[in-house]
C-alpha cells in the first residue's frame, strides 16, 4: 500500500511546525486585536494578566510545565497532546517568556510571530522524535497524570469565579452572570461562556455610575 | 479589519491543516507518532461515517467558542480539537462517501482542515471585533478579577492538593518547592509541578541519576530566579543579618 509522505516520521516535525506557526500567529493577533488566541479563557487570561501587571511568572511556569510534561508523554503513548504542548506551552508559555525578556515586538509582529512559531514547533517535533527513538533510562513520564488532572480541574473553577467577580463589579452584571451561567448549564454548555455573556449584556445596559 | 481577516485566514488555514493531518495520524498511533487529543479520537470515532453527525457535533461547540472569543478573545481549544477535525471529516465524506477516507487520506483531510480552519477562525475573530467597546470593558473587568483569583491562590491550592493526594514523596517535594516558589516567584505552581514530577519519579524509579540531575537543575533555576528578583536581599533583611 502506498504510504503518503505525511504519514512518515520525517513529516512529523513539519506538521508540528505548521501547527505552531498558526497558533503563534493566533497569539500575535491576540496581542494586537484582542481576539484569536487558540486557548481556553483561563489560560489566555494568564497572558493578559501578565500584559497588565508585567509579571509573567504564572503564565510562563504554568505553560512550560505543560510543555515539558506533554513532550515526555507524547512519544510514550504515540499521541502528542496539542492542547497542553502546542496551544498552551508554545502558544502562551513561549510568548510569556519572550515578552518578559523584552522581546514583545517579536510576537506583536505577525510575520516574525508565525516564523518563530514554526521554528519552535520544528524544535518540539524533533525533540519528540529523538525522545521516541531513545527513551532515556530511569526518567519516565511519571507525575504527568497528576499534573493533567490538576490542570483540567482549574477550568472548573472559572465559572463560579466569574459570577463572584461580576457580583462585586455591579448588581446588574452579577445577575446577568448567574442567569447566563444557569442557562448555559441547562443547555449543557460550559458555564464560563454564559456567565461572561450575561455579565456583559446586563453590565452594558446598566453601566456603573 | 482587512488585516484581521487576512491574518485570521492565514493562521486558521495553517493550524487547521496541521491538526487535521495530526488527527489522521492518530488513527495509526502508536506505530506512527501523531498529535491531537484523545477526546478528538473518540469523538471522530463516535460519528464515523456520517457527515451530518460530524457537522452537528462541531456546531455545538461553535456557539460556545463564539461566546468565549467575544468575552475574552479566547477561541477555546475546542476550535482545533473538535470543530476543525469534525467539519473536515464531514467535508471529505460529502465528497467521497468512502467512510475510511477521513482515517487514511492525509492529503484530502489536510486540505479540508485548512479550508474549515480558515473559515471558522475568520468568522469567530470578526464576530468579536463587531462587539462595542463598552461591552468589552465590562468583560475585561469581570474576567480580570476572576482570573486574578484563579492564578493566586486557587491555582496553587489545586496543584498543591493534587501533589498531597499523589503520595508521600510528591507531597513532601511539592510542599517544600511550592513554599519556596510562592516566596521567590510569587506563585507556588511551578514549585508544586516540579515537586510532583520529582516525587513521582523517586517513587517509581528510586533515587537514580536522572532524578539527581533534575533536582540540580531545579536548585540552579530557583537560586538564579531568587538572585535576579533580589530575593536574597529581602531574605537577609528579614532575619536581620
Amino acid at each position: 500500500m502506498h504510504k503518503s509522505f505525511l504519514m512518515t516520521d520525517l513529516a512529523f516535525p513539519l506538521i508540528v511546525a505548521v501547527a505552531c506557526a498558526g497558533i503563534m500567529g493566533g497569539t500575535s493577533l491576540f496581542l494586537t486585536n484582542r481576539v484569536g488566541a487558540f486557548n481556553e479563557i483561563f489560560v489566555v487570561q494568564m497572558l493578559s494578566n501578565g500584559l497588565q501587571t508585567g509579571d509573567y511568572a504564572a503564565a510562563a511556569s504554568f505553560a512550560a510545565g505543560f510543555l515539558i510534561a506533554r513532550v515526555l508523554e507524547g512519544p510514550l503513548v504515540g499521541v502528542l497532546d496539542i492542547g497542553g504542548s502546542l496551544m498552551t506551552g508554545v502558544g502562551i508559555g513561549i510568548p510569556a517568556l519572550l515578552i518578559a525578556s523584552g522581546y514583545k515586538g517579536l510576537i506583536e509582529n505577525f510575520t516574525t510571530a508565525v516564523l518563530f512559531g514554526a521554528l519552535a514547533g520544528l524544535v518540539v517535533g524533533l525533540v519528540i522524535l529523538l525522545v521516541r527513538k531513545s527513551m532515556p533510562q530511569g526518567l519516565s513520564a511519571a507525575g504527568t497524570d497528576v499534573m493533567m488532572g490538576a490542570g483540567n480541574a482549574m477550568g472548573r473553577y472559572l465559572g463560579p469565579l466569574i459570577i463572584i467577580s461580576a457580583i462585586s463589579y455591579s448588581i446588574p452584571a452579577g445577575i446577568g452572570a448567574f442567569l447566563g451561567a444557569a442557562l448555559f448549564y441547562y443547555l449543557k454548555k460550559p458555564i464560563p461562556g454564559g456567565a461572561i455573556l450575561g455579565a456583559m449584556i446586563l453590565g452594558t445596559i446598566f453601566p456603573v455610575k | 479589519m482587512l488585516s484581521l481577516v487576512v491574518k485570521s485566514v492565514i493562521v486558521g488555514a495553517l493550524a487547521g491543516w496541521a491538526v487535521t493531518v495530526g488527527a489522521v495520524r492518530m488513527f495509526h498511533a502508536p506505530e506512527i507518532q501523531s498529535m491531537g487529543a484523545f477526546r478528538t479520537l473518540g469523538e471522530l470515532n463516535a460519528c464515523k461515517g456520517d457527515p451530518v453527525s460530524h457537522f452537528m457535533f462541531g456546531l455545538g461547540f461553535l456557539f460556545n467558542s463564539a461566546a468565549s472569543v467575544v468575552g475574552a478573545g479566547a477561541l477555546t481549544q475546542d476550535v482545533l480539537h473538535r470543530i476543525v477535525p469534525n467539519w473536515a471529516s464531514a467535508l471529505v465524506l460529502l465528497k467521497t462517501k468512502d467512510t475510511s477516507e477521513p482515517l487514511n487520506n492525509t492529503r484530502l483531510m489536510g486540505m479540508a482542515g485548512a479550508i474549515v480552519g480558515a473559515v471558522v477562525v475568520t468568522l469567530l475573530n470578526t464576530i468579536s471585533s463587531a462587539v462595542p467597546s463598552s461591552m468589552a470593558v465590562v468583560a475585561s473587568k469581570v474576567l480580570g478579577q476572576a482570573s486574578n483569583w484563579l492564578i493566586n491562590p486557587i491555582m496553587p491550592i489545586i496543584f498543591w492538593l493534587a501533589a498531597l493526594d499523589a503520595g508521600v514523596q510528591s507531597g513532601v517535594a511539592a510542599t517544600l518547592l511550592g513554599g519556596l516558589a510562592q516566596m521567590i516567584m510569587g506563585n507556588a505552581v511551578p514549585g508544586c509541578v516540579l515537586g510532583i514530577i520529582i516525587g513521582k519519579n523517586v517513587e517509581e524509579n528510586g533515587w537514580n541519576k536522572s532524578v539527581k540531575i533534575l533536582l540540580t537543575i531545579v536548585v540552579i533555576l530557583f537560586a538564579s530566579i531568587a538572585y535576579f528578583r533580589g530575593f536574597h536581599v529581602k531574605f537577609f533583611k528579614a532575619f536581620a543579618l
